[in-house]
């Protein structure tokens, strides 16, 4: 097992640095540059060009990359990641000072996700065809098809404006800072029940269609023969088998998570990577817009690695 | 519920004219249509038909393991006197895995691959039985044991998939004895495995029948597995029964044309005939049965008559045939070069007289 997560991880060197390539290719190739935000007829064309020379944009295009890169990995200096073109601060401690509130939403949503998807997928595949089956799959297609920002933007209304029970935005109350507990669940009720619907709704579908495969599997029908009641039938030896596939999606769904994290802490504005990204795209600050986009593809590569080590532990007949 | 074996003429399960019907969308599916037959206490009763004649259907029935769409609309399970299609969702799983238990015919895919073997045999002893954890462990290496599995205790703690499907067959049979049934239901049980395994299966089944005493129900196509196992043989078609006897006379003196046709299609060793034997046609449609007899497009005998549903005949004591033709051994004394009406009329006076 650590031999082959040595080795997966070794190959995922070579993959990063094509993210690297791509998503400097892109970021060069998209309309704007830093500098537009200051292109307004009170800054002249010489103070423009010497913007474009402080950041290092008049270099040919490879020679910016090298030593992006090569700073890049250096993530044991300070501003391996350069600074941010918007507030000048080091863009490595700007991420890390953000990773721990994008980790709590997400892993916070991931967690109601998984309570409420499993049993519901379960439920419509025992029931298949009924009307607590229609009910539960329209609701899922529904929350599925609803875009992450006009969903935010209803939960925020009605949580927010209709109900007033709680807050409009931020992570923590003004002033409260310093990790109140009940202050920061508070801030976060709304932008993960935001972020927990739109999963829910994929992963109750993939629930109900991995369970009815395994409803119609011999064992199951073994399991019956047996004389075991229908919990034990389903609970014990349909769904062990039926979560197999979930488990997987558990590892491959972060990095969705985080790509929906970011439309969602933007709508919230609480103050993780996904808003700081939303931000840095709109003024084209190309650190940050770069460092985000590697922790995206990085997030990618584990995410990929913890499905596959976790279908080793949840299914016996696989091993590493 | 392991009681009331000292039942005197009671039978160990009898089957009343059971209908199981699937109600699917293209229409009602007729796969089980009126069977009736009996299993005494230790007798096997070898079931045969064609792929599709219902046989497998039969067995779930016993059992009520049919799903939806399918259901059973009519006839008696009768389990030692007592009709099981009567019993509560309680009292039938008291019945299953431990009065009667099931194995089936693919080995690869009926044990849970997630679960140690010895944990799905410790589960079925545990479920039937008030004995410890660790004592249902011991009985499954004991049954383990008792199958020929080599390192029972080893073999035990072992995922499914690290077994051959020979193994599997095994391991299934220990599951299905380990309460020790007085009927095991066999679905196929060696189809799935080679030749030399299946003889090795077989073997294991004959043995633990005389030991546990257990009456055996086994289904199969394979008539060559019925010669080898069986007691009596009820031979099914689009399900019905064709025909009921002892396995001597199903093989020696066969009446319905469609057992023969079975028969004949066995391949026989040393024959220089070029192409083998078969029954011509295919399985009628279910959803668009003909009418009157199901098997006449494709019987040699047809005639003008079987247009008619034919009747249940008594060939001799303990014989029963569903054909017009005569119990005489040497068919075809009616219908052949008579008119129809007349041939029917005698079919019918035959038909009583038979009953």
């Amino acid at each position: 097992m650590a031999a082959y997560v040595f080795r997966r991880t070794l190959q995922a060197i070579p993959i990063l640095f094509g993210v690297a390539v791509i998503v400097f290719m892109i970021v060069q190739l998209a309309p704007g540059s830093p500098i537009d935000r200051f292109r307004t007829p009170r800054v002249s064309p010489a103070q423009l060009e010497a913007l474009t020379r402080l950041y290092g944009l008049d270099q040919p295009i490879l020679d910016q990359f090298v030593k992006w890169i090569t700073a890049f990995v250096q993530v044991w200096r300070r501003d391996a990641w350069g600074y941010s073109t918007l507030d000048g601060q080091p863009v490595l401690a700007s991420v890390l000072e953000r990773v721990p509130a994008t980790l709590r939403l997400m892993g916070l949503s991931l967690l109601v996700t998984i309570v409420v998807a499993v049993p519901i997928g379960v439920l419509a595949a025992v029931k298949q065809y009924s009307w607590t089956d229609k009910i539960i799959t329209t609701l899922a297609t529904i929350g599925y098809a609803i875009p992450s920002f006009i969903l935010g933007i209803y939960v925020l209304y009605f949580g927010g404006v209709v109900l007033k029970m709680f807050p409009l935005f931020g992570m923590e109350s003004l002033g409260r800072g310093g990790g109140d507990i009940f202050d920061l669940a508070w801030h976060l009720v709304l932008p993960v029940t935001s972020l927990a619907i739109q999963q829910i709704a994929g992963w109750a579908r993939y629930m109900r269609s991995s369970m009815l495969e395994v409803l119609h599997q011999d064992y199951v029908r073994t399991a019956k023969a047996k004389g075991l009641p229908r919990a034990r039938v389903l609970g014990k030896h349909a769904l062990r088998n039926a979560l197999i596939p979930i488990v997987t999606l558990l590892g491959l769904s972060i990095p969705a998570l985080l790509a929906g994290a970011a439309i969602t802490e933007f709508i919230f504005s609480y103050p993780g990577l996904g808003q700081y990204f939303v931000q840095a795209v709109g003024v084209r600050d190309y650190p940050v817009v770069l460092a985000l986009t590697m922790v995206g593809g990085l997030t990618v590569v584990l995410g990929n690695l913890l499905a596959d080590v976790l279908y080793g532990v949840v299914d016996p007949r696989i091993k590493y | 519920m392991t009681n009331a074996v000292d039942a005197g003429d009671v039978g160990l399960l009898e089957l009343r004219d059971l209908k199981t019907h699937f109600f699917t969308q293209d229409g009602t599916v007729r796969a089980v249509d009126g069977v009736t037959f009996e299993i005494r206490d230790g007798q096997t009763l070898g079931v045969v038909g064609e792929s599709g004649c219902g046989k497998s259907i039969t067995a779930m029935s016993v059992l009520r393991l049919i799903e939806r769409p399918g259901r059973i609309i009519g006839g008696e399970v009768l389990l030692r006197g007592k009709n099981v299609l009567n019993y509560s969702d309680q009292e039938m799983r008291d019945v299953r895995g431990n009065q009667i238990s099931m194995i089936f015919q693919e080995p690869m895919t009926s044990l849970n691959p997630v679960y140690t073997c010895g944990d799905q045999i410790a589960e079925a002893v545990e479920l039937h039985e008030a004995i410890s954890r660790r004592e249902a462990w011991g009985r499954a290496i004991e049954m383990l044991a008792q199958v020929g599995i080599p390192e029972p205790a080893r073999r035990a703690k072992q995922y499914p998939h690290q077994m051959s499907g020979g193994m599997r067959q095994r391991v299934m049979i220990a599951m299905a004895l380990s309460t020790n049934p007085e009927l095991l239901i066999a679905d196929e049980p060696t189809t799935a495995l080679d030749v030399t395994i299946q003889a090795q299966i077989l073997e294991l089944m004959k043995a633990l029948r005389e030991r546990n005493k257990m009456a055996i129900m086994l289904i199969t196509h394979d008539l060559g597995v019925v010669a080898e196992m069986a007691d009596e043989v009820v031979v099914m078609y689009s399900g019905k029964v064709f025909e009921r006897a002892d396995a001597l006379t199903i093989f020696e003196q066969p009446h319905n044309p469609y057992t023969r046709g079975l028969l004949a299609s066995i391949p026989r060793l040393g024959d220089k005939r070029e192409r083998l034997e078969v029954i011509r046609g295919v399985v009628p449609n279910p959803l668009n049965l003909p009418t009157g007899c199901l098997f006449k497009r494709r019987c040699p005998y047809a005639m003008p008559v079987c247009d008619t549903p034919p009747p249940v005949r008594q060939v001799k004591a303990g014989h029963i045939s569903r054909c017009w033709l005569t119990p005489e051994s040497e068919p075809p004394s009616i219908g052949a070069d008579a008119p129809p009406e007349v041939a029917e009329a005698a079919a019918q006076e035959l038909t009583v007289a038979g009953r």
